[in-house]
């Protein structure tokens, strides 16, 4: 799961990333508006934390140019309590849900969770396929109910797979949501994490389709 | 028409001149009228007077002979106050009209060519005019004495005199009918300001709206000047506050955030600080802003389409949960204030609203005389009776698990006292809480 922040303020742009990072996301910073348009235009973010009052372009000009060009990847917007008609106009541009300064990075990270999920079409926090399950909340994964310790690489690549399951997930696509974009990405290396994760699982629920990627489904004999 | 006022000063002094002037001009034409009447009153007894002598001869022995008929039928009649009179030099005595009956005439004997008019007590005791004159016949001068009755002048004057009192009265009526209706018509245009500024005082309209003569043109351009300007002023004022607001809300962001990381005594000690920073930004940003909107002039937002923007925005974000936020105004319903305090007051209940909701938020705006109320309700849990009014106290937090809750309702409970309005909590009949918000309304625009 890769998460965009696009936020002026450095610190809170570091601890937004640091909260995110923690719970197993791969996370990109932008600190002006340009950047952040960039960066959303061009990479496959699964969602956005976006502060409305941002230098060059404003944030609301962002998310409006993203919508325009067809980006639909859930966006949260931050803003101040009392203005209401900027939370309207964000909304109303295309935005999922807002938070409003002041407030912990936590409640940031839980309506990015949930804003996640909703996108992959998921209700509950915790998604399953077959005897493997993953909270959300938590970052942790279990097979048949014993927890599985996975390194933060591992749950990252569980998560997508779960998020998209019963889909073809091609490496390229496995990559660019995993990895942020300072990350020297080599399609190899998620070979080596899915041998690894497979491994781990113990069960056969990742499924190769050769030439296309990866699909997650419940084994058949669990059926 | 009040006694301090342009209307009854100006009626008033053209009243003044009027009643003068009219006074003036009637003691005139009843001089002159006067005049006139005693001048035509003199001819008339010439005349008669030239006809008594024309009807004289001198007969045998100087007897001087008459007419036996003298024109006026008032010289037959006893004491009617028409006599003629004629006596002789000398020897001769004198000759009377019938209605002279046995008494005199008063007057002087004259000279030749002597003339005599004047005012005089006739035999009956009314007053008289005689005209007299000496004239000679043959070798003997006689004086001819005429008089008529001076009441009948009297009566021509005093007919006039009162035709001309009712004349004038009807014309300074009229005067004054018109004074008052150009009084009227001329200061129309200042009752239309008075009544544009009581619109912009009950909230219909913001601005002095109207066609205004050239001589109000510029008040009226510069009251409106004034309304932008103080517009413009609290406008500045309220972002400067604002800016100010919001840019120490990311830092404390990044100080809470921060604080929460660690452990120890400085880090406990920076958060319950930011927590105090933070109430106090978020109470006095809502306060100082309230504070420059609830007194300007012609202030006036549209309930409707705040409510409907704010419960599609918060319909969009809830439904996810399954949370339907229905939003109702009727129509042409204003509140007199700012659109941001209304947005901010509504905001916060249908928020706080939405985030207890099981399943239904509803929000109706209502007029309540010169009010409006404004209902949400929900489907929540409620709030027991006693925890009602903690919750509208500043800075209390009911509930840490839910953000914000707690805080976004003692702030409409400020703003909402700021404007002179109030919110009650209740139970909703739909079985969670209800609000209720009663704010001054706009009159109709």
């Amino acid at each position: 799961m890769r998460v965009l922040v696009v936020e002026d303020d450095e610190d809170l742009a570091r601890q937004l990333g640091d909260t995110l990072r923690g719970a197993g996301y791969a996370v990109d910073l932008a600190h002006d508006g340009e950047d952040g348009l960039h960066l959303g235009d061009t990479e496959p973010y699964d969602a956005v934390v976006l502060d409305l009052g941002l230098p060059v372009i404003d944030g609301l000009t962002v998310l409006e140019r993203w919508r325009e060009d067809g980006r639909t990847m859930p966006v949260l917007i931050l803003t101040a309590r009392d203005r209401w008609s900027e939370k309207v106009a964000g909304i109303d541009a295309g935005a999922d849900d807002y938070v409003t300064k002041p407030f912990h990075t936590e409640e940031v990270l839980a309506r990015i969770r949930a804003l996640v999920r909703r996108a992959a079409g998921h209700a509950s926090a915790e998604i399953s396929c077959g005897p493997v399950a993953i909270d959300t909340r938590s970052a942790r994964a279990t097979v048949g109910g014993q927890p599985v310790k996975l390194t933060a690489q591992e749950y990252r690549l569980l998560a997508y797979l779960m998020h998209h399951k019963d889909k073809v997930v091609s490496r390229t696509e496995l990559t660019e949501h995993l990895y942020d974009q300072d990350f020297d990405r080599d399609s190899n290396t998620i070979e080596v994490f899915v041998g690894r994760l497979r491994k781990k699982l113990g069960v056969d629920v990742i499924e190769t389709a050769r030439g296309l990627g990866y699909r997650l489904r419940p084994p058949l004999d669990a059926a | 028409m009040r006694r301090n006022s342009l209307a009854f000063r100006l009626v008033a002094s053209a009243a003044l001149w009027c009643a003068v002037l009219l006074s003036l001009g009637g003691f005139g034409l009843s001089a002159l009228f006067g005049d006139v009447v005693e001048r035509s009153f003199d001819q008339r007894l010439n005349v008669l007077l030239e006809g008594l002598v024309a009807a004289s001869e001198v007969g045998e022995g100087n007897a001087l002979h008459l007419a036996p008929r003298l024109g006026d039928p008032r010289f037959e009649q006893p004491l009617s106050g028409w006599y003629w009179q004629i006596t002789a030099w000398g020897e001769g005595g004198t000759r009377r009209s019938p209605s002279l009956w046995d008494q005199r005439l008063s007057a002087p004997m004259l000279r030749a060519g002597e003339v005599l008019s004047r005012d005089t007590v006739g035999p009956e005791g009314g007053e008289l005019r005689l005209l007299a004159r000496a004239i000679g016949f043959g070798d003997r001068l006689y004086t001819f004495v005429v008089a008529g009755d001076r009441s009948e002048i009297a009566a021509d004057k005093r007919r006039f005199n009162r035709l001309l009192t009712l004349f004038l009265s009807v014309l300074f009526a009229g005067l004054l009918i018109a004074i008052f209706l150009q009084v009227r018509f001329g200061l129309e245009p200042l009752r239309r300001v008075g009544r544009a500024l009581a619109a912009i005082r009950t909230g219909r309209t913001r601005r002095l709206q109207g066609d205004f003569p050239r001589e109000i043109e510029p008040l009226a351009a510069e009251l409106n000047a004034l309304l932008d300007h103080n517009e413009a002023l609290i406008e500045r004022a309220r972002t400067h506050v604002g800016n100010l607001a919001h840019g120490l809300k990311t830092p404390l962001t990044v100080l809470t955030n921060e604080a929460e990381r660690h452990e120890g005594p400085l880090a406990s000690l920076t958060r319950r600080q930011v927590e105090i920073m933070r109430r106090q930004v978020d109470h006095h940003l809502a306060r100082a802003r309230a504070a420059a909107t609830a007194g300007v002039l012609g202030a006036r937002t549209e309930v409707a389409p705040v409510l409907a923007d704010l419960t599609r925005t918060l319909g969009k974000i809830h439904g996810h949960r399954g949370i339907r936020v229905d939003g109702g105004s009727a129509p042409a319903l204003a509140f007199r204030g700012a659109r941001q305090d209304l947005e901010e007051m509504l905001g916060n209940l249908l928020d706080n609203a939405c985030k207890w909701a099981a399943g239904e938020v509803r929000a109706r705006a209502a007029p309540d005389g010169e009010r409006l109320v404004i209902e949400v309700e929900d489907d929540g849990p409620g709030l027991p009776p006693e925890q009602r009014q903690a919750v509208l106290e500043r800075g209390r937090r009911l509930d840490e698990r839910v953000p914000g809750s707690g805080l976004g309702l003692a702030i409409v409970a400020d703003l909402a006292e700021l404007y002179g309005g109030r919110i009650e909590l209740g139970e909703a009949p739909l079985g969670g809480l209800r609000a209720r918000l009663t704010l001054p309304a706009a009159a109709a625009g």
